[in-house]
């Protein structure tokens, strides 16, 4: 036996010893104990004690199956939900970006944002200004 | 054990008439157990009915018929716990919350009724309760089982599933909690009947006489 399994034992003797609570007082309690148990005999139960159990019983089934129900209905329209979502994410986009190369990608790009200064617009843009100035020079 | 294992092994196939016996058999020692560890008796019945809904839904759950008692008593802990919990909210109605005199009519009321015996029990059952509300309840519970109900720690270990020495030494502090208790108590009584004496002196107090009235 080692040093130290002699200690662990030394300790737990003398905490052991330490938790023997005064004779007199714990005897007191457990007669005040003793005579509460006698005062307290088991109660009858009820005549609808058993009928009762099974009332609750049948009441919990139920909501557990409404529950499940819901649950149930709840899994459906996420799984539609999903499908749904997954339709509209395969759904075909621009085909440059599918099927072309990196710099056609980035050339469609580059058009789209500069749409506002198109040629065709500029034009049609330095067509009416020049309408403008002949009708001002007639006045 | 109450009932047999096969009975048991019954309930746990879905027979409901086996359930029902297994109901039987145990119902009083349940409601008695809850009655001692709850002091509110119109909800004894309905605490012990939780108890035995719990029982059937987790029958299944029971590996070994043999451990069915310990496990019965675990399921009714949890219930009085459950029940003790939502019951802190609603004021609780004690003898020690009354005053002097409301006690000594209640004493003379109870008097008319109980003669001798009877009134010692209901003085013993009141102090016991009155000490077991003083502390939290898991001491109560646990208390309530070893020295009340008569478990032992073998018993104890299977339904708190925790070491025997663990369980001394929580048995040992609820018990020393309890027995302050006890002295204070025992001294505040002490205290009681000397003022009665002292009251019941000629020249006694208004209070008094109106009380003896």
């Amino acid at each position: 036996m080692s040093d130290l399994q002699r200690l662990a034992g030394g300790i737990m003797m003398k905490f052991s010893n330490s938790m023997q609570p005064d004779d007199s007082s714990d005897d007191r309690l457990v007669k005040l104990f003793r005579a509460y148990r006698a005062a307290m005999p088991d109660p009858e139960p009820g005549a609808n004690f058993t009928p009762g159990v099974w009332a609750r019983i049948e009441q919990r089934r139920a909501s557990s199956n409404w529950f499940g129900r819901f649950a149930k209905g709840l899994a459906a329209a996420a799984v539609a939900a999903y499908v749904i979502l997954a339709m509209m994410a395969a759904s075909p986009q621009d085909p440059v970006f599918l099927n072309g190369t990196y710099v056609d990608a980035l050339v469609t790009d580059h058009n789209s944002k500069l749409e506002p200064y198109h040629l065709d617009r500029v034009a049609q843009i330095s067509t009416d200004l020049d309408s403008e100035h002949q009708s001002l020079e007639i006045e | 054990m109450l009932v047999e294992f096969g009975l048991i092994e019954e309930a746990q196939k879905g027979d409901a008439s086996a359930f029902n016996q297994i109901v039987s058999a145990y119902r009083r020692r349940i409601l008695g157990t809850i009655s001692r560890i709850i002091s509110r008796p119109e909800d004894v019945e309905d605490v012990a009915q939780e108890v035995f809904v719990r029982l059937y839904f987790s029958l299944e759950q029971l590996r070994t018929p043999e451990v069915f008692e310990p496990w019965l008593y675990r399921l009714t802990v949890n219930a009085c716990y459950d029940y003790l919990r939502k019951s802190k909210r609603k004021p609780e109605f004690r003898m020690s919350d009354l005053s002097e005199q409301q006690v000594m009519m209640a004493d003379a009321a109870a008097g008319s009724r109980f003669e001798g015996d009877e009134s010692e029990k209901r003085r013993n059952r009141e102090m016991v309760a009155e000490l077991l509300g003083a502390v939290s309840e898991e001491d109560r519970i646990l208390l309530t089982l070893k020295e009340v109900e008569g478990l032992s720690l073998k018993d104890l270990e299977k339904i708190y599933d925790v070491n025997e020495n663990a369980l001394k030494v929580r048995l040992f502090r609820a018990r020393q909690r309890v027995l302050k208790k006890h002295e204070e108590q025992l001294r505040r009584s002490g205290e009681l009947k000397d003022r009665k004496t002292v009251t019941g002196a000629p020249g006694t107090s208004a209070k008094t006489s109106e009380a003896k009235g």
